[in-house]
């Protein structure tokens, strides 16, 4: 299968400050998978995934999307294939309305009228938008102006959908769309990349992460694979969620239990299957 | 948007300038200013803008100082290009030479230089005291000699959001164009705009929430943790800056020997150069700024 996005040897280096935010590094992502993206603040998560769609340029090496390098290419090029949901909503929202902000995107991409009709409707009953599709962006709780920044995008029906810390200062409803968005996104076949320090979110959809530590990707593996690596996860000073942390712990007491839990149900089919045995 | 931004902040040094009170950096700045505005002499506005050069130089702000001067030097073309055509003078006019549909002025010609070097000297010695000066340093300074608190907390927010709000025009671009907007034109200006004045509204808004809930408008002695002092050489170059620029101003308005329109006779070959130099000089800024804009 032909990756969606190919990273070859990348470096950037800020000229401000002559930072080295990502060093070297090297990755393929495949269409459909869900990408977790981990590190902490300022090890280039957010400086590798702007040039997936060319806001940022490679210092050194190439980034491939659909197999197009994306230096040469322009933002508004690449978005067609790519999307991007910023973090703060504020800076993406301007619109009248927040129906005129849904279309707007489509609007760029020179799709059909009636489609983006089509395309507003689906995602106001997804995002759960009906009562505030005639309101102004900025009259609507920050939660709901982050669930219009991401339909905003959804809309663009990118082949690759990046969202930048989508639960981050959100409230229980507006997380848990976000799980449903990525897993929705899962089923149409997009493939996702979600730079996060929410660990319970990545636990649960993503079927790999990247971990990322001053500007070097450090590892590259399944969520259960990372969240066991007590290095890694120490280096980083990251924490898995609670209940792998749990599992981790028995499995140091009892070597029977030996399996890196990452939810609340597989720790209670894990302990059945332990009272069973 | 990097590449539009400019440096108008202070560039961190330990040059003998940056180390001076800001007052009498602010004296001379404003005694150069009111002598710019007193004269149309060439050789006066050569001579304030050359020392301000060597200011610059002495203070290691020329980087910063360049990328001001790549903007405004192109722009401020303009005004010999108009000038020759339309000079600011009472007229008859004498004319030098024609070109094409136009004449060059010999006043103009002499408005031109005399606008293009009052600006820069005029920004010459101000960019010196902004770039060698921290804006804090400048408001204790004024707050010193009785500068209003509130008035002086004001203009250091203000200077403070510039570079906030040119940094964050710079995201919500970006953020514009991965949504695929061109980044062209009038309909590229609302979606950047409305995020980066709504954001500057709601900052300001948390500020003043900020502000009060930290006892902002309390009466009383107030105290500054930068301390700025005030030293002999302080003293000395804020009195010497007054007197010499205000003598100066004197001079050149009671001598009336220093206007040089009439006497400064310019050749029609300068002439003609002088103006094909500023329109060709501003054309090429201006198409090259075209497709910057154009390119993002």
């Amino acid at each position: 299968m032909e990756p969606i996005i190919k990273v070859e040897n990348l470096w950037h280096i800020y000229p401000t400050g002559n930072v080295t935010a990502v060093r070297d590094v090297s990755l393929e992502i495949n269409p459909g998978e869900i990408v977790g993206i981990i590190g902490q603040n300022g090890s280039g998560k957010t400086t590798l995934v702007k040039h997936f769609i060319g806001l940022l340029k490679p210092t050194k090496g190439v980034v491939y999307v659909n197999g197009k390098d994306t230096a040469p290419l322009k933002v508004q090029q690449v978005a067609a294939n790519v999307g991007y949901v910023y973090q703060n909503p504020n800076h993406q929202l301007f619109a009248r309305t927040v129906r005129d902000e849904l279309a707007f995107g489509p609007g760029n991409l020179g799709i059909p009228e009636d489609e983006i009709e089509a395309r507003v409707d689906q995602a106001v009953k997804f995002f759960g938008l009906e009562d505030f599709l005639e309101l102004h962006p900025y009259r609507i709780s920050f939660p709901l102006r982050k669930l219009v920044g991401m339909a905003s995008v959804y809309t663009m029906r990118p082949d690759v959908f990046i969202l930048d810390e989508p639960t981050t200062g959100q409230d229980n409803i507006t997380t848990q769309t976000v799980y449903r968005l990525i897993k929705r996104l899962r089923d149409e076949g997009s493939t996702v990349l979600c730079v996060a320090h929410d660990m319970i979110l990545l636990a649960e959809v993503v079927d790999r992460m990247l971990v990322m530590r001053g500007g070097d990707l450090i590892m590259d593996g399944t969520p259960r694979e990372v969240f066991s690596n007590h290095e890694i996860m120490s280096s980083t000073h990251l924490t898995p969620p609670q209940i792998t942390t749990l599992s981790l712990k028995i499995q140091e007491k009892y070597q029977s239990f030996n399996k890196t839990v990452l939810s609340i149900d597989e720790m209670v089919s894990e302990v059945q299957k332990s009272s069973q045995s | 948007m990097q590449g539009i931004v400019i440096p108008i902040s202070m560039v961190p040094g330990n040059s003998i300038i940056h180390r001076m009170n800001p007052l009498p950096k602010l004296a001379w700045s404003l005694g150069i200013l009111a002598l710019a505005f007193a004269t149309r002499n060439p050789a006066v506005l050569g001579a304030a803008f050359f020392i301000g050069l060597i200011l610059v130089l002495v203070a290691q702000v020329g980087k910063a100082y360049l990328k001001v001067v790549m903007i405004l030097f192109p722009i401020s073309l303009t005004l010999i290009t108009l000038q020759s055509i339309a000079p600011a003078f009472p007229p008859p006019w004498t004319p030098i030479v024609g070109f094409g549909p136009f004449t060059i002025y010999q006043e103009g010609i002499y408005s031109g230089i005399s606008m293009l070097l009052r600006i820069f000297s005029m920004t010459t010695w101000a960019m010196v005291t902004i770039m060698t000066s921290h804006p804090s340093d400048i408001f204790t300074s004024l707050k010193r000699i009785g500068m209003p608190y509130s008035l002086n907390f004001i203009l250091v927010m203000t200077l403070q959001l510039i570079p906030i709000l040119q940094s964050e025009f710079g995201i919500v671009l970006n953020a514009q164009k991965s949504r695929a907007m061109k980044g062209t034109g009038f309909g590229a200006i609302l979606p950047s705009m409305v995020p980066v004045f709504v954001g500057a509204i709601e900052r300001v808004q948390q500020l003043s929430i900020s502000l009060e809930s930290r006892a902002f408008g309390s009466t009383g002695q107030k105290t500054s943790y930068r301390q700025v002092r005030m030293t002999f050489w302080d003293i000395a170059l804020l009195v010497i800056g007054v007197l010499v620029t205000g003598s100066t101003t004197y001079w050149v308005i009671v001598d009336r020997t220093l206007d040089w329109s009439d006497t400064l006779v310019f050749h029609p070959v300068f002439a003609i150069s002088l103006v094909i130099f500023a329109t060709l000089g501003f054309l090429t800024f201006f198409v090259l700024a075209l497709r910057q804009v154009l390119k993002a």
